[in-house]
């Protein structure tokens, strides 16, 4: 019998891994609506988000470095499973078509490689935007300083490359998860002819209630321009 | 008589493994609509025979029943061609028209390399199988046959995934030429059977290890496999097999 | 020519016990210092080389295709006989062994057939063992069905892909020898010659089909496994790769050739449609049990089958044998149906079939039921044809199936060269003159897993086996050999090709040496046979190389041997002056058409010796008669 770490870099393993960690990271992303959508709340809500998460203290760490870990290991695996696959087939179709079907061949799931790398090259600019973009210091109501990363995420979406740039990958998101949803389901060895149809159907809303949810945000800012939009309430 | 009409082949010619190998263009003007596929191809050899000009084009054939598996054309860029559940011997000629260009090209991938023009060599699966794909019985030993019962439904979806034929569409149609739906099938099969139980693990392990030697990429969920295999063998295979390597392996139980 | 058949003496029940008994062994520790060569993975060669390496002998497999798994047996649908008697009617060896030997019209040896009903249950538990997921009741044990004519149920199936099931089952039984080393798997290699060294069979001589090398392969006994030679008719049910050059090199090195005039011919197969036709696909005769056959009565009438009233329609089957109809076995209804053709009432474009009409069942059953029943046969009948069984009737007419004749040999399986063991369908052995229904894969099985094994053995410790080498004469004569007469095929440098060849000899075979015979047309057949050879010769081209994948020269070989196997399966149906099982001599039949058999002068094994092939193909007669001490022969009838 192989080893744990063997096991895990099997072909098998090697798909246990991109589920379990694409399964993270739509926890995460779950968790990071959830979030986002507080500028829709409250002047403070989603400051007050933000600041509590910065306050877990040590939890934080935790949290991030597992984070970077799932999404570092999840584009590791990703992007060797595709290397593999051009070793695998080292000369090509000359016509190539899909079967249709019962098939999962589409835009989305070929994609994964490319909506994937997007999404990597996003989260750089994201972080830096916004983990260590400088923001002035706001007061919340409990007293406490806290970053306005309310007022950068408006001024941010103001500017029209941050807005439609944003639109765009989240819209490639939406087809990341379009196939990655019921992907991991699989991968996590939960397939049964019965219900996969559903699984399916179900993955694919959820990826465009993600998408339009993530890109909701930057388009209503730019549009609404910031603090004058209806359901933003600025101090 | 049915009518007869022309079709626009482009078939993918090569000497050998080592050579390059190319789309040639054909055209045959003599196709009957109750001709199948392969019997069209021996129409077209006919032809390139009595000319004398080049050698006759090689495709792997055997029952022209679709059961054996040999047969493996991938025809306008889909294993098998375009009709569901049927292997390239079962594909008639009526499911094309008059004028059509028909490309032809071999299953392709690392792990099947071409012999001959459209013949690849498929030697990877049954070492697949040689790692544990059988249950360990020697002759003689067995005991009665009905002294254990099987569950109907349980003999049913064993029988299912044991109709493979091993043809190696699911290759040919996957993007990252991956094995996983052949593998998981004969898993599937044997892992299910209180016969195959025993070995369950030491099985299911040594056939996804050799499956990966052998040069077949991973397994991304395209269910592309699925819509060509000429049997209709779901991927929940391909599922139950990464079900039964966890529980062999990350799961911690010694088998 | 020594014919013995070392059938064990004794009551018919303690033959194959008692031979056990006596039989020497060979001990674990030597099995390993022995080779054995088997060639075919199909039921039969694939049984045999597991079993052969799991005892411990050191196996050499071959077969032609690319994976031991396609061998034809793969093709089987209808199921695998045996004796068990699960469903509780009745069944027992003795009615298996005696249904087996009257379905062959008296004209195979008692004592292998019994034995062959004998093992029938071990096969079952074998293969359930190995994991074949054999058709299941809902209590969880196994079903059983009624299959050609049986008067119990005694065929145990999985779907209609039973023939898979067992076979994948051998081959994984052979793939684990080969991951334990002791099989060494050649696939597209294809034997071309035997080699005898001081009389035994001592090697083969192959050709490696992807690198065109000739090969020499040794061992201290072959088996030969290599399938039917039904493709003698170009088209038959049999896989395009299916040929009789195994065999039939061997009968050129010495080994007899027996009965090959029984040549069973199915009543259920879709008709040819075009001169493209390269095969025949066989539908089960399951159908039979609610499809009506039938032509019209008028030979002009030319209405869609649905148009023609009730009164117009000929029943032919239903009129004749009242007591059998639609069910009668496969010669009766494969010769009437060409007996209607004949007369000019076939229908469909060729006027060659006849109708099978499901009309009236699914008026009495509803379509539903019918679908149940049949629906994948249905599904595959419209995917071929592109009508629609459930509108209009069928169009079936008979096509060749199964050889029952081929290599002579004893109740050993050794044919008359010692350390040559023939087994499965290449063997004349134990289906006389016509094969029931389901019993093809039972005797595979039997010879492979349960007897091969344990008469090679005593034939290892019985011979002194001496070192030989690949360089001994013998095997540069057999290698010359193979060479030489590919060379011969390319220098022909002909204009016509293989397959028209093939199409012409299976045109005369069919027409001649096929569903009836006569004297006149078997004559006309070796003579036109010998004029076919002869053109073949002269003319035949072969494109490419030797040296490479190429096709058209294996068929060309092929074709060859059949071209001296069609003249000599005519010679033995001319010589046989009496009809049985499948074989009809149109001289005798009584006055309603039945096969007329004449035991008084017939009962024998006709066992040929090859002489040569100088413009004719010399063949010698030598006959193994067949004694009848424990049944009693009697007239068939299904009126
Ligand atoms: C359509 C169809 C349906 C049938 N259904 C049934 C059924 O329901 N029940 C039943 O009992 N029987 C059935 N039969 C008959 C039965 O399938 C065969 O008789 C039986 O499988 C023959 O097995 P075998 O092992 O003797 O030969 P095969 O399976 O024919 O195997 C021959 C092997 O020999 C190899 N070989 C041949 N020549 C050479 C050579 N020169 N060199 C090297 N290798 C060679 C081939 O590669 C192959 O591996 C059916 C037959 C057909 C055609
Ligand atoms: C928010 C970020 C992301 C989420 C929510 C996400 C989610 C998922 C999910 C659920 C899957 C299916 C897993 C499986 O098939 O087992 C998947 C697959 C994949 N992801 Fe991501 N992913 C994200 C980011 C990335 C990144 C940054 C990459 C970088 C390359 C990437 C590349 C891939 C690839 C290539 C696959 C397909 C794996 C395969 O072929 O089997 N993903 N992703
Ligand atoms: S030739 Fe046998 S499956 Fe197609």
């Amino acid at each position: 019998m192989p080893s744990f770490l063997d096991a895990l870099k099997s072909q098998v393993g090697r798909k246990i891994l991109t589920g379990v960690t694409g399964v993270g990271l739509i926890i995460f992303i779950i968790f990071h609506l959830a979030t986002n959508l507080q500028v829709f709340g409250d002047v403070h809500a989603f400051n007050e988000a933000a600041h509590a998460l910065e306050s877990m203290g040590w939890l934080l760490y935790v949290l991030e470095a597992g984070l970077a870990i799932a999404f570092l290991l999840h584009a590791y695996v990703g992007i060797s499973i595709w290397w593999n696959r051009r070793k695998a087939r080292p000369e090509g179709y000359e016509k190539y078509q899909s079967k249709g079907g019962s098939s999962h061949m589409s835009w989305a799931s070929r994609s994964m490689i490319f909506t994937g790398i997007v999404l990597l090259v996003f989260l750089v600019i994201h972080i830096d935007t916004f983990k260590f973009g400088a923001t002035e210091m706001v007061t919340l109501p409990g007293g406490e300083e806290a970053r306005d990363l309310k007022g950068l995420m408006l001024s941010t979406f103001q500017q029209p490359l941050y807005a439609f740039g944003y639109t765009a990958v989240m819209i490639l998101l939406g087809f990341h998860l379009g196939h990655g949803f019921w992907s991991a389901f699989t991968s996590l060895t939960m397939k049964h002819n019965k219900y996969s149809a559903l699984i399916y159907t179900v993955g694919v809303i959820f990826a465009v209630l993600m998408a339009v949810g993530f890109l909701f945000i930057p388009l209503y800012i730019y549009f609404g321009e910031g603090c004058e939009a209806a359901l933003i309430l600025c101090q | 008589m049915a009518d007869t009409f022309t079709v626009h082949l482009k078939i993918w010619r090569q000497d050998g493994p080592e050579q390059p190998g190319k789309l040639v263009d054909y055209t045959l003007d003599k196709v009957n609509e109750h001709m199948s596929f392969l019997e069209m191809l021996d129409v077209l050899n006919e032809e390139i025979v009595a000319e004398g000009k080049e050698e006759p084009i090689e495709f792997d054939y055997d029952c022209r029943e679709g059961i054996c598996g040999s047969c493996n054309l991938v025809i306008n860029g889909r294993a098998h061609g375009p009709k569901d559940m049927t292997c390239t011997c079962q594909l008639h000629m009526r499911n094309f028209s008059d004028g059509d260009t028909i490309v032809i090209e071999p299953f392709r991938a690392k792990a099947f390399p071409v012999i001959k023009d459209l013949v690849v060599d498929r030697s990877a699966f049954d070492r697949i199988i040689e790692a544990g794909g059988y249950v360990s019985v020697k002759t003689g030993s067995a005991p009665d046959a009905n002294s254990i019962p099987i569950d109907k439904t349980v003999a049913d979806t064993a029988f299912d995934y044991a109709t493979c034929i091993g043809c190696g569409a699911c290759v040919a149609a996957c993007p990252n030429s991956s094995a996983s739906l052949f593998t998981g099938a004969k898993l599937a099969h044997l892992n299910r059977l209180p016969q195959g139980e025993p070995e369950r693990k030491k099985r299911t392990v040594a056939m996804v290890e050799q499956m990966e030697e052998e040069g077949f990429g991973d397994c991304s969920n395209y269910a592309e496999c699925e819509a060509v295999c000429p049997k209709g063998i779901s991927i929940s295979a391909i599922a139950e097999m990464r079900r039964n390597y966890v529980k062999a392996t990350l799961a911690g139980t010694e088998a | 020519m020594n014919l013995d058949s070392k059938v064990p003496s004794g009551p018919l029940k303690n033959k194959w016990s008692k031979h056990l008994n006596d039989i020497k062994l060979v001990a674990p520790n030597n099995k390993r210092k022995h080779d054995v060569i088997v060639v075919g993975t199909g039921l039969a060669g694939g049984s045999a080389a597991a079993s052969l390496a799991e005892l411990g002998y050191n196996v050499k497999s071959f077969c032609i295709q690319d994976s031991a798994r396609r061998a034809h047996s793969i093709a089987a649908q209808g199921g695998i006989n045996a004796a068990k008697n699960y469903p509780n009617d009745g069944d027992t060896i003795w009615r298996l062994f005696y249904d087996t030997i009257k379905g062959g019209d008296y004209r195979s040896r008692e004592s292998n057939t019994y034995r062959l009903a004998e093992i029938s249950n071990e096969i079952i538990d074998q293969a359930v063992a190995q994991g074949v997921p054999f058709a299941r009741e809902y209590g969880g044990l196994l079903a059983n069905r009624s299959f050609g004519g049986a008067q119990v149920s005694r065929t145990f199936y999985a779907r209609g892909q039973t023939g898979q099931q067992l076979l994948l089952g051998a081959y994984q039984a052979m793939m684990r020898q080969v991951h334990e080393g002791k099989i060494e798997m050649h696939t597209r290699h294809e034997m071309l010659d035997l080699v005898i060294i001081d009389g035994k069979a001592r090697g083969i001589v192959t050709r490696d089909l992807v690198s065109g090398e000739i090969q020499r392969w040794m061992a201290d006994a072959v088996v030969l496994a290599s399938g039917g030679y039904g493709n003698a008719f170009y088209l038959s049910t049999n896989a395009k790769n299916s040929n009789v050059t195994a065999a039939w090199r061997c009968h050129k090195r010495g080994a007899a050739f027996a009965n090959p005039c029984y040549v069973q011919i199915h009543p259920t197969c879709i008709p040819v449609s075009g001169d493209y036709q390269s095969k025949l696909t066989l539908m089960s005769e399951s159908l039979r049990n609610d499809g009506r056959v039938w032509v019209p009565k008028d030979k002009e009438d030319d209405r869609h089958p649905n148009d023609i009233p009730e009164d117009e329609r000929y029943y032919y089957l239903e009129e004749k044998y009242p007591a059998f109809g639609n069910l009668v076995p496969r010669d009766v209804a494969s010769r009437n149906a060409k007996i209607v053709c004949d007369e000019g009432m076939g229908v469909g474009q060729t006027g060659r079939a006849v109708y099978l009409d499901f009309r009236d069942a699914i008026k009495r059953e509803g379509q539903k039921a019918i679908s149940d029943k049949y629906g994948n046969l249905f599904e595959m009948y419209e995917n071929i044809t592109d009508d629609n069984p459930y509108e209009e009737p069928m169009r079936i007419f008979p096509a060749v199936h199964y050889t029952m004749g081929g290599l002579w040999v004893d109740y050993n399986l050794q044919s008359n060269i010692p350390g040559l063991f023939v087994a499965g369908e290449a063997n004349f052995s134990d289906h006389g003159a016509n094969r029931l229904g389901a019993s093809a894969l039972m005797q595979g099985l039997s010879d492979g897993y349960f007897i091969i094994p344990y008469t090679i053995g005593n034939y290892i410790a019985d011979t002194d086996l001496d070192e030989v080498s690949k360089d001994h004469e013998a095997f540069d004569e057999a290698a010359n050999n193979a060479q030489s007469q590919i060379d011969k095929l390319f220098d022909v440098d002909g204009d016509k090709s293989v397959v028209e060849f093939h199409r012409e000899l299976g045109q005369i075979m069919w027409d001649k040496v096929g569903i009836s015979r006569s004297e006149e047309g078997l004559k006309e057949a070796i003579s036109e046979i010998q004029d076919l050879r002869e053109e073949f010769w002269n003319n035949v081209r072969v494109p490419g190389e030797s040296s490479n994948y190429n096709k058209y020269l294996e068929f060309a070989g092929r074709v060859a041997d059949f071209l001296e196997l069609g003249e000599l399966m005519a010679k033995d149906a001319l010589h046989r002056d009496e009809s049985c099982g499948c074989h009809l001599r149109a001289e005798h039949q009584t006055e309603e058409g039945e096969a007329l058999r004449n035991d008084e002068d017939y009962s024998y094994v006709a066992a040929w010796e090859f002489q040569g092939v100088n413009g004719e193909l010399q063949e010698e007669l030598h006959k193994e008669d067949l004694e009848f001490d424990f049944v009693e022969l009697k007239q068939r009838s299904y009126k």
